[in-house]
């Protein structure tokens, strides 16, 4: 397979900002005699080409370059499915196990709880189980060298913050990861303050090889796409709540009206009014503001199912 | 089915609401304070015509009939035997009422009265009228000739004949209609407005560039513009008179508070595309 992108990453990480120079710094201090840490490790170790999937783990004796997914469905599946697409093994774990009519994967994908030590990219996909996830990335940053790259979800709770969690701290970057997301042409990523730019440009060549843009933006809760749209969401919840429009109207209102792609109450449904619910719960929390209260009929359908659609009002 | 439709103002949305009356088949009354208004409304529409024409979209001998359906009228009681009135003037309250004040009293008592205003209360709107009960609102998209739908907004004391009368009224426009309560914003300018108001709270937080958010909600979202865009396009000015009347119109929800980047940019004379300068530079284009 060839990842053109990571072919040509051999050049030496640069060193311009204040992040990468101190992270190479104390990598090197405390590692005396292996070659310094990421940055520099990362760059050069992460030619896909040079990967090497020992097969003595028994996951694959292919020579194709492996990433490691483990979170939420229907997530992992998602990425799951777009990584074996272009070219790469996938290996994967779920927080909860997944019900068989979740359970469609395609065959290519491995599941193994535990983190295969040669893995290129690991992946951690939870929104919801803020304890579940802190377990993966540790998980994650113990198992994994220090050359690879823990792209988090980090819509619900920062990467600066999941980076206090682990040690290796150059590895982690947010992204924004919600059900569907990964299908559109673009990513939302977001570097912690001790991501060198070296992290982030393997990150980038990373999600090129899926076919992926990136556009990097400041780490803060629900980021910039989760944060407007759910709030949107919420806003439709209250208009319900107050027997304002029927739900179906509302979704007819904004797409024939607005010109959105789809109603919020079929968005909601799509991305799952779970994470819709975690993303509004630590907007509240983190912002500490009364425009961020979620509507009583959201925090009730995401608690106890879906059952909107059989409102009518007038 | 609607024969008689009487339309105050002849505005763009008065002359697209005319048009697609004549369309389809009704005969509009279309009154406007001055012949000059009219004069350019009846030209507006030609033109519009004409296009459809040009696109195949419309029979060139059906021209002057649907012409001949739109009477311009300097004078209100000119209205009175209309079975539904839509009142399309600018978004102000007081000439709003007071044109509805006018027209309760010189209208036939079981006409519909309808207010296109986007952010107005139609409850307020009709608080002036003898018969509130008749007074409801139509709140059409645009550009109005494509856009399907219209929100039928109920006042507090809109009746049900009035509501089924604007539904049907509605329907023979071509258009599709959808109930929605009278607050602020109705329902489609309310549920929208976090896209701008979360979008703005970004960039004053530093999240991202205003490009950055346009590109992330374009191409993620998948809308057709970004919300910075959006407001370029619509006028920095007429977006704040907007969402202040909803935040207004609240109470003070602080959901529906304005960002105070839209403030310091009208009073910068940043007021989009019309000033060639917003979120975006548009200096080029012109």
């Amino acid at each position: 397979m060839e990842h053109k992108a990571l072919k040509k990453n051999k050049k030496k990480p640069e060193k311009n900002t204040k992040t990468a120079a101190k992270v190479t710094k104390t990598s090197s201090k405390s590692t005396k005699k292996e070659a310094p840490k990421a940055p520099s490790l990362i760059t050069e170790k992460f030619d896909l080409q040079k990967v090497e999937v020992p097969s003595s783990q028994g996951i694959y004796k292919s020579n194709k370059a492996l990433v490691y997914l483990v979170g939420e469905a229907p997530m992992v599946e998602q990425y799951a499915e777009l990584c074996i697409a272009h070219g790469y093994n996938v290996c994967a774990s779920w927080n909860k196990p997944l019900t068989e009519k979740q359970n469609t994967l395609s065959s290519g994908i491995k599941i193994s709880s535990i983190v295969p030590e040669n893995i290129s990219v690991a992946i951690e996909l939870t929104n919801i189980d803020i304890l579940s996830k802190k377990k993966n990335i540790e998980r994650l940053a113990k198992a994994l060298p220090e050359t690879a790259p823990i792209l988090s979800s980090s819509i619900t709770v920062t990467a600066t913050e999941q980076s206090a969690w682990i040690v290796g701290k150059h590895r982690l970057v947010g992204i924004a990861a919600l059900p569907t997301f990964i299908d559109k042409s673009l990513v939302e990523i977001a570097p912690t303050i001790y991501t060198p730019m070296a992290t982030l440009e393997v990150v980038s060549r990373f999600f090129l090889t899926i076919g992926k843009e990136i556009e990097i933006v400041q780490d803060r809760i629900g980021m910039v796409l989760p944060r407007i749209l759910c709030q949107v969401i919420n806003e439709a919840a209250f208009a319900i709540t107050e027997d304002i429009a029927a739900p179906d109207d509302i979704d007819k209102a904004l797409t024939l009206g607005m010109h959105f792609p789809r109603g919020p109450i079929e968005w909601a449904e799509q991305i799952g009014l779970d994470q819709v619910y975690a993303v509004l719960t630590a907007l509240h929390t983190d912002l500490q503001e009364e425009r961020y209260s979620i509507a009583a009929i959201l925090r009730q359908m995401a608690l106890t199912g879906i059952w909107w659609k059989q409102l009518t009002t007038h | 089915m609607l024969k008689h439709l009487g339309i105050v103002g002849a505005g763009t949305m008065g002359s697209g609401i005319a048009q697609l009356a004549a369309l389809s088949q009704i005969d509009v009354q279309l009154y406007d304070i001055n012949e000059t208004i009219l004069r350019r409304s009846i030209e507006r529409i030609k033109a519009d015509l004409r296009k459809m024409i040009n696109l195949g979209k419309l029979p060139h001998e059906e021209f002057n009939a649907i012409l001949d359906r739109i009477r311009t009228r300097t004078s209100l009681p000119d209205l009175g035997h209309c079975d539904c009135i839509v009142e399309s003037v600018i978004e102000d309250i007081r000439v709003k009422k007071d044109i509805f004040k006018h027209l309760d009293a010189n209208t036939k008592s079981n006409a519909v009265l309808a207010s296109t205003t986007s952010s107005l209360s139609i409850t307020s709107i009709a608080a002036l009228t003898r018969n509130p009960e008749r007074v409801i609102g139509l709140h059409f998209f645009h550009p109005i000739n494509t856009a399907a739908l219209v929100e039928v907004v109920k006042g507090y004391k809109t009746n049900t004949d009035t509501l089924d009368q604007a539904i049907e009224c509605v329907k023979s426009l071509g258009k599709d209609p959808i109930i929605v309560k009278d607050t602020p914003g109705f329902i489609a300018n309310r549920v929208s407005l976090p896209i701008f108001s979360e979008a703005l709270r970004l960039l004053g937080e530093n999240v991202a560039y205003a490009e950055q958010i346009d590109n992330i909600v374009k191409k993620v979202g998948g809308f057709p513009t970004g919300p910075f865009e959006t407001l370029d396009h619509m006028g920095i000015d007429s977006a704040l008179a907007e969402i202040e009347s909803l935040y207004v119109q609240s109470y003070g929800e602080p959901r529906l508070r304005p960002h105070p980047i839209l403030k310091q940019m009208m009073d910068s004379g940043l007021l989009g595309k019309k000033s060639t300068k917003g979120f975006f530079n548009y200096e080029e284009i012109k």
